[in-house]
Parts: C-alpha cells; sequence; structure tokens
C-alpha cells in the first residue's frame, strides 16, 4: 500500500482545490464586472482636451472592453473561452492574456524566491544563532534589528536603498533593467536591493519565529538526553533540536510565500520598476481589464492552494506520526 | 558559531565584488552625431495599445508618434511645421473645403507609396464606421439640421484628397493636421471584424510605418519600457541624417522620487522634475532644467445645480468667494512659484489670449477678504457683528458650511484644498474636505441624474439632473487646446457634454457658437470673439480659475538642439548627445 492514504489525500485537495478557483474565479469576475467605474473614466481629461464629445467616447471605450453586452453573456463567454484554453484578450495592455503573463511570471517569480531563500536561511540562522547565545550582546543586537525589520515599510525602505546605494554610491542602477539576461550576474546584481527590502521584513520575522521555536525545544527533556548521551552540540542543535522547531516554521514560511504573492511583491515591483505580476494586477484592476485581474486571481489562487497542499505533506515528513484521512 | 560569522562575511564580500564585476558598459560619447539611447523617464502610467485608432490616451498616441508622424505640428511659438503635408493645407474661401496635399516620398513597409487614398481608407473605413470603436468620432461629425453626419472625405489624386463640411468651423483645420493614416493594403484584411482589427499583428507592433516616423518600433514591455531603433529611411531625415539617438526610449517608473533618483544617479536621460526639487537639480553640474508653460491648469468648480448650496448660483456669491481666494498662495507657496494666477480659460500662451477687460479675482485688489464680505452680506449670506465685522453665514443666520470634493493622489490638490478651506475660513465659511479616488469623484460627484429618472449618468443630464453625492466646491485638473479653444466649450456651455457643474450662461453660449462660425473664418474676428469670451467668463466666474501650471523638465547636460518652450518636443528627432561633460 505504500502511502496510498496521501495519495488519496492529494487527489481530494486537488479536486476540493479546483472548486474553490471557479468560486474565486467566478466571485472576482462578478466584482470587477459590477463595480462603478468605467475604463473610459482615466480618460476622460484626456478627451475633453481634445475637445470630443465625453459621452460617445465613453461609449467607444466601453464597447471596445466587451462592457455593452450583458454581464452573465461576458460571463459565459469568458468561461468557454477558459475551459478551450483561451485567457482572452487584455484591453488595457492590448495583447493576449497568456503572452502577458508568460512575459511578466519570471520577473515576480525570481523576486519572490530569491528573498524568500534569503529570507528563510539568513532568518533561521540569526534565530538558531540568538537562541544558542541567548541574553548574549549579539542575541539583543538581532533582537533590536528584528524589531526595526518588522516595522520598517517596504516601500521606504526601497526608496532609501536606491537613495543611499544607487544615488550616493553609485553601485546599483537605480530601477531593474529588463533587457539583463535572466542568468547573469548583472541580472543578480540588480535584484540584491529588491531582494533585501522584499525579504527584510520576512527575515526579521523569522529570526524571531526560530529564536522562539528554538528555546522551547531546548527546554525540552530530549535534549538533556541527546547532551547526555554525548552527542556532539553541533548534532543535538542541528539534528534534534532545529528539526523539530522546523514544523511551525514551515508553515509561517509557506504562509509569507502566499501573502507576498498577493500583497509584499507588489510594493517592491512598484519601487524598483520591476514589471511583474503584481504591477501588472494592479494596473489591470484599475483598467477594469477583467480578463487580465481574474487570470492573475486564478493563478494566485492555486498557487496559495499548492502552496498548502505542500505545507501539509511536506509535516508527514518533518513529523512521520501525521497522517491524513 | 564562530563559521557562521565567516558565512556572514562571505556574503557580503559576495554582494561586494557581483556589484564590481557587473558594471555595464559605459556607452562610448564619442563625436559622432549618431550615437547613445535617449532614455525618457513617465511616471503617467502605460499606454494601452499601439493600434492608435483605439486609443483613448495620450500614452498610446505619444508611442505610436514615434513612427508614424501625423500632417503637421507646431513649434513654440505656434508657426506650422509640416511633416507629412506638402504644403499648407488649403482651405475655400466659405470655409467648408479643405484641401490636403501630402508629401510624394512616403513609404509604407513594403516600399508602396502612401497614397490619399490610404488617408480616406482611414477616415471613411475605420474612423467613421459602425463596426470598429474610434472614441475620437465626434470631432469629425457636425450637426446638419438636427441630424449629426460626418464630414465628407475625398480623393482628388495620389497626394491630393478633400474634406468637405456643411457648417463652417475654423478650428477644424486643427483636426485635420493630427491626422494620421493606416495602410489600406492591411486594414481591408481586417476590416468588419473589430475583434480581429484589435489583436492585428501589424498594428500591434507596427510593422507597417515605414519610412513615416523618426523611429521604428523595437519592443514593448508593459509597464516597464516602450523602446523605438533609429529609422535610417525617415523622410525629414535624409538630408540632416537624422535623427541622431540609436534608440529613443521610454522608461516607466511609479513614482516621482524613482525617477528623479534615475536621472540623478545618471541612469535616465530626461524626466519632469517636480517644483519642490526644481533648485536640487538646477545646482547638479549633469542636469539642465528647462521651465515651461503649459496648457493646464487648476480651478474651483462651484456646484450650481440643485444639490450644491444655493448661493452658487448667484454671480456675486461666486464672485465674492473668488475674491477671498488667494491664487498668488498657490502659485508661490503651493507650486513654489511655478504657475501663474489663472482668469479665464485661455492662458497667456494661446495665441488667441487679450488681457484687456479680464477681470483678475483672486490677486491684487480683487483679493479682498473684507470686500468679499461685504459682497455675501449684501447678497444676504451674512450678518454683522457688534464690532462691525461681518461674519458669513447662510440667509437664516446659520453657520455656512460648504463641501470641497478633490481627487486623491495629487499633493497639489490637497495643499489647494486645504489653502482654499483656510482663506474661507477667515470669511467665517466652514468647509469639509473630501479626499475621493478619481473614479468615485466622476462617478458620484461629477457624474449626475434627474432624481426619480432612468437616465444612464453622464455628467451632464440636463439642468435639473444632480450628482449622486451633493457638493459644492470641487478642485480638479483642466487643460486648454491652446490653438482651439473652442474644445473648451464641453465644460462652459449649457449642453456642454463635462458641464457637470450646471453653468448656463446663453450669451456664453453664442460665443462658444461664434468661435466656431463662419465670422470666425477671419482671425482678427475670432480673437475678438475669445477675448469677449475670456472676459465675461473672468467676471462671472463659474469656476474660480485658479492657475495655469508651468512644467519643469531635466536633462542630463550633453543634449543638446533642444529649443525650450511649450511644444519643446515639436524637434525632438533633431537632438542629439554632445561631448559628455
Amino acid at each position: 500500500m505504500g502511502k496510498s492514504w496521501l495519495r488519496d489525500y492529494v487527489i481530494k485537495r486537488l479536486i476540493y482545490s479546483i472548486i474553490i478557483a471557479w468560486g474565486i474565479l467566478t466571485i472576482t469576475f462578478i466584482l470587477v464586472r459590477i463595480g462603478p467605474s468605467s475604463p473610459a473614466d482615466k480618460y476622460l481629461a484626456n478627451i475633453a482636451a481634445r475637445g470630443a464629445d465625453p459621452v460617445q467616447a465613453t461609449a467607444a471605450i466601453e464597447a471596445r472592453y466587451g462592457l455593452d453586452k450583458p454581464i452573465y453573456v461576458q460571463y459565459f463567454n469568458y468561461m468557454g473561452n477558459l475551459f478551450r484554453g483561451n485567457w482572452g484578450w487584455s484591453f488595457s495592455t492590448s495583447m493576449p492574456v497568456i503572452e502577458l503573463i508568460k512575459t511578466h511570471w519570471i520577473y515576480s517569480f525570481q523576486l519572490i524566491l530569491l528573498s524568500s531563500l534569503f529570507a528563510a536561511i539568513l532568518g533561521m540562522l540569526i534565530g538558531i544563532y540568538s537562541a544558542v547565545r541567548q541574553y548574549s550582546r549579539m542575541d539583543y543586537t538581532f533582537t533590536f534589528l528584528s524589531f526595526i525589520g518588522i516595522s520598517i515599510p517596504n516601500f521606504w525602505l526601497g526608496i532609501m536603498l536606491i537613495l543611499f546605494f544607487s544615488v550616493n554610491l553609485g553601485l546599483f542602477k537605480t530601477y531593474y533593467d529588463t533587457t539583463l539576461p535572466l542568468f547573469s550576474l548583472d541580472n543578480l546584481k540588480a535584484l540584491i536591493l529588491p531582494v533585501i527590502t522584499l525579504g527584510t521584513g520576512m527575515l526579521a520575522g523569522y529570526v524571531r519565529y526560530t529564536r522562539s521555536a528554538m528555546l522551547d525545544n531546548l527546554k525540552k527533556p530530549f535534549v538533556t538526553t541527546a547532551r547526555s548521551k554525548g552527542l556532539p552540540e553541533r548534532t543535538v542543535i542541528g539534528k534534534h533540536v532545529f528539526r523539530n522547531a522546523l514544523l511551525p516554521l514551515v508553515t509561517i514560511i509557506m504562509f509569507d510565500l502566499g501573502s507576498i504573492v498577493f500583497g509584499g511583491a507588489y510594493l517592491t515591483e512598484i519601487v524598483f520598476g520591476i514589471p511583474g505580476l503584481g504591477q501588472i494586477s494592479f494596473n489591470a484592476i484599475f483598467a477594469n481589464d477583467y480578463p487580465v485581474v481574474v487570470a492573475v486571481t486564478l493563478i494566485g489562487t492555486f498557487i496559495v492552494l499548492l502552496v498548502n497542499l505542500a505545507t501539509d505533506i511536506s509535516y508527514t515528513y518533518l513529523d512521520p506520526r501525521i497522517r491524513y484521512g | 558559531m564562530r563559521k557562521f560569522g565567516t558565512f556572514l562575511a562571505l556574503t557580503l564580500v559576495l554582494i561586494t565584488l557581483i556589484s564590481g564585476c557587473a558594471k555595464g558598459a559605459i556607452e562610448e560619447q564619442g563625436s559622432a552625431t549618431i550615437k547613445g539611447n535617449f532614455i525618457d523617464g513617465e511616471s503617467g502610467g502605460d499606454a494601452e495599445t499601439l493600434n492608435w485608432i483605439l486609443a483613448a490616451d495620450a500614452s498610446s498616441f505619444g508611442y505610436a508618434g514615434h513612427t508614424v508622424d501625423s500632417l503637421a505640428t507646431y513649434d513654440n511659438q505656434f508657426n506650422i511645421q509640416f511633416r507629412c503635408l506638402a504644403k499648407d493645407i488649403e482651405v475655400s474661401p466659405d470655409g467648408l473645403v479643405y484641401t490636403i496635399t501630402i508629401r510624394d516620398d512616403l513609404k509604407w513597409s513594403d516600399g508602396s507609396q502612401v497614397t490619399a487614398e490610404d488617408y480616406i481608407y482611414t477616415m471613411k473605413n475605420l474612423m467613421f464606421s459602425d463596426w470598429l470603436n474610434y472614441p475620437y468620432k465626434s470631432l469629425w461629425q457636425e450637426e446638419v439640421d438636427g441630424k449629426t453626419v460626418f464630414v465628407v472625405p475625398q480623393v482628388i489624386n495620389a497626394t491630393t484628397f478633400t474634406v468637405t463640411r456643411q457648417t463652417v468651423d475654423p478650428e477644424f483645420i486643427y483636426t485635420i493636421y493630427d491626422l494620421t493614416p493606416y495602410p489600406k493594403y492591411i486594414a481591408t484584411q481586417y476590416e468588419g471584424n473589430a475583434e480581429a482589427f484589435t489583436q492585428a499583428p501589424e498594428f500591434n507592433n507596427l510593422t507597417y510605418t515605414g519610412n513615416l516616423g523618426p523611429y521604428k518600433f523595437k519592443e514593448w514591455i508593459r509597464n516597464d519600457r516602450f523602446v523605438v531603433e533609429r529609422n535610417p529611411d525617415y523622410y525629414l531625415g535624409k538630408e540632416n541624417g537624422a535623427p541622431y539617438f540609436e534608440q529613443y526610449i521610454t522608461k516607466l517608473f511609479s513614482s516621482s522620487a524613482t525617477r528623479q533618483a534615475a536621472l540623478e544617479a545618471g541612469d535616465i536621460t530626461s524626466t519632469g522634475i517636480d517644483p519642490s526639487d526644481v533648485n536640487r537639480f538646477r545646482s547638479m553640474p549633469n542636469v539642465k532644467v528647462y521651465t515651461n508653460p503649459t496648457r493646464g491648469y487648476w480651478l474651483l468648480a462651484y456646484n450650481q445645480r440643485a444639490n450644491g448650496w444655493e448661493g452658487l448660483k448667484n454671480k456675486t456669491v461666486r464672485q465674492a468667494l473668488s475674491t477671498a481666494i488667494s491664487k498668488q498662495t498657490i502659485s508661490q507657496a503651493i507650486l513654489l512659484g511655478f504657475a501663474e494666477p489663472a482668469y479665464s480659460f485661455i492662458p497667456a500662451t494661446s495665441p488667441w489670449y487679450t488681457d484687456e477687460g479680464i477681470v483678475k479675482y483672486g490677486v491684487g485688489p480683487l483679493f479682498d477678504k473684507l470686500k468679499a464680505a461685504e459682497l455675501l452680506y449684501q447678497a444676504g449670506y451674512g450678518k454683522k457683528e457688534s464690532d462691525g465685522t461681518i461674519k458669513v453665514t447662510n440667509k437664516d443666520g446659520t453657520q455656512l458650511h460648504l463641501v470641497l470634493a478633490t481627487s486623491t493622489g495629487s499633493k497639489v490638490a490637497e495643499d489647494t484644498a486645504f489653502s482654499v478651506r483656510k482663506d474661507l475660513l477667515q470669511l467665517g465659511i466652514e468647509t469639509e474636505i473630501k479626499l475621493v479616488p478619481w473614479a468615485t469623484l466622476i462617478r458620484q460627484y461629477m457624474m449626475n441624474t434627474v432624481p426619480g429618472s432612468k437616465q444612464e449618468p453622464t455628467d451632464n443630464n440636463g439642468p435639473n439632473a444632480v450628482s449622486q453625492e451633493p457638493w459644492d466646491l470641487m478642485l480638479l485638473g483642466f487643460n486648454t487646446d491652446l490653438l482651439a479653444p473652442s474644445g473648451s466649450r464641453v465644460f462652459f456651455t449649457t449642453n456642454g457634454g463635462l458641464n457637470f457643474a450646471g453653468y448656463s450662461n446663453p450669451e456664453v453660449d453664442g460665443l462658444f457658437n461664434r468661435a466656431r462660425s463662419k465670422e470666425a473664418l477671419d482671425k482678427t474676428a475670432r480673437k475678438q470673439i475669445y477675448a469677449e469670451l475670456s472676459r465675461l467668463l473672468s467676471e462671472e466666474q463659474p469656476v474660480d480659475f485658479l492657475v495655469f501650471n508651468r512644467a519643469n523638465v531635466g536633462f542630463q547636460k550633453n543634449v543638446e538642439g533642444i529649443e525650450p518652450g511649450i511644444n519643446m518636443g515639436y524637434n525632438y528627432y533633431m537632438w542629439y548627445f554632445g561631448p559628455a561633460e
């Protein structure tokens, strides 16, 4: 049988995910379409400046966006196309939605991946150090810096980093350069400041969580047992204490991953001019470009659902006692 | 734990190494005329489409405009500069027939000649069609016997065509100057199918543009950059070798702070500078800042509809409020001197501006709070205190409370709103400021319907219509077409499509009509009409015209060929990089 219960569980969760995604897709579609604003609103000043008739121009723009059809017609057309693999045409950027996402996802992905790695690895290392050296001068220093890191707003930190490292020291370009090859040192360099900006808050959080989880486990009897068996301190900390502390940390890291996909990464993209999915979806919302809004929401929903599933599965490896029915 | 310290140190060394290794190759700045990439930093939002006939936004026209010229443009003194025109448009003596002659050396990308037929096809089969949603149709329509009809275009020969109207509009010529063609040989493939036309790769990638513009399309990364490269075949560059930049890049930023930091660091060539940063940039050795007048102005609209304060329907009350609001504070303290007080919708930079007879509320002797209070008292809105001072009130003696609405996201608008509130408070008027998103301002404050009716909300649904939310004052930024100011009739005439404030004056309506009549074919007569219109509106105060903005643009100092002025970019294809300083 092996882990057949796990396979059944994954299949069940995937079916639930599809139903949840469809529900979220429908709600998003309705919310975007019933909003009171029109895609023509933001062009009103330009229309007026050219002396054109605002009523006629608004009607033309709304017809181009397909708003002249009843909402249920738009919904069934959209869903029908989606099932045929056609994600629609983005009116606000004039390209197929699937092309738009294919062009821009990598910018968000590399930022989120590197920021998460930066925050998780460094955060856990500092957290372990702080726990092992509790109440030392370095522990107080890291604790103090962690509170600052948690408190600093992303966008402010980003602008300060640009002013100091780019404008004053000239070490980095003031914006992210999309012409750089993806797998190159130049691209890695261009991502240093955005990664620090997005990762600092998470890093500070992981330091605190790791420290706390490590301290909880350090006091447990199995640690005393391990030490009394004469195991080296590195093995006690790394293999026994940290492994037990990892379970709550994985939950937090995965949760953070879900939230930055939707929120944190956007502000960093804005500050550094990274044309990722955050910027694309934000602009699409204000442009009433529903094919893009729905598509990006759908992708985000699947990412969160899959991350949650991966988290649940990872528990079974970190703690073999865990079983799902 | 010592190893952890070593790890941190190694990480820092790695970051430093990467920073060092990856220094980009600095562009060589020799003395050749064709060199370098011009990077223009913008933060006004990306374009919607390069298929310009579908666009309503300025960015789309701006992007496409690098690759296809219109018929003509203007220099800083409003002298006409021919582009695709071979000679100026000839207007028949009765003002109804416009004869347009284009150059004979204009080519599409397949090498075929751009002909009058392409222009006519663009108008008749695309712009005027029912199947394609061209947003600016109304510019090519006229009212004849109560019906809206299109003007009539006609081919004369390969390089000549006419456009015939049934009614006279002296400013219609400016609409023609802006005309840009689509290639008939490509467009016919998509005719009648709006979806196919919208998604046509030739139009979305500007592959048809031939020698029609100084640059050719290269790349468009949405929300990031729009790149065009030098067009060596450009028809205007045959004799002088222009354009001189290898690429012209529009780089988008999300805020003025990051945009300006990029200019300061030398990462971009040019960008707009906020008033508060102008002096800092002027002191930089690598940057030159130009200050130019603009066509944009701020105004304070007075709601004269039924859900506004009833006093605002009274001209004396509007004049009194405008007398109490300081334009100097806005131009000097808020915009730091980068603005001129406004008195009507036509700025001093327009060829149609006349100063004579303009009533200048809000400055000099007409900025006087005591006088404002006295006027309001005479109109019945105030009471005299025991010390003889006047406290402005409602007619029943209760506290006067006004609502000022404006949109979020503009510091100038917010600061101006608070300045207005401070000025009015000195009269005893309490002002509640409502900062709302632009979409909310449009939908809930500007658009209106007759209560109880089933009207679709528009910006002017007649004199009895009111907005969803009540308001009294609204702070907005408007634009005036400096060559064709009659376009502003949408704001100030009784039936104007954007007359959301409900102002109505038959005399104003009549003057706007006269500006588009046979009488106005004579430029002297037209100037008289605009002078009278400016004088009347400055006296009537349908809105308080506050200030005309000036724009500051910073350039790297080695950019040469720039002629500062209101149409600074008219000759941008002739700009070049001089020796690096």
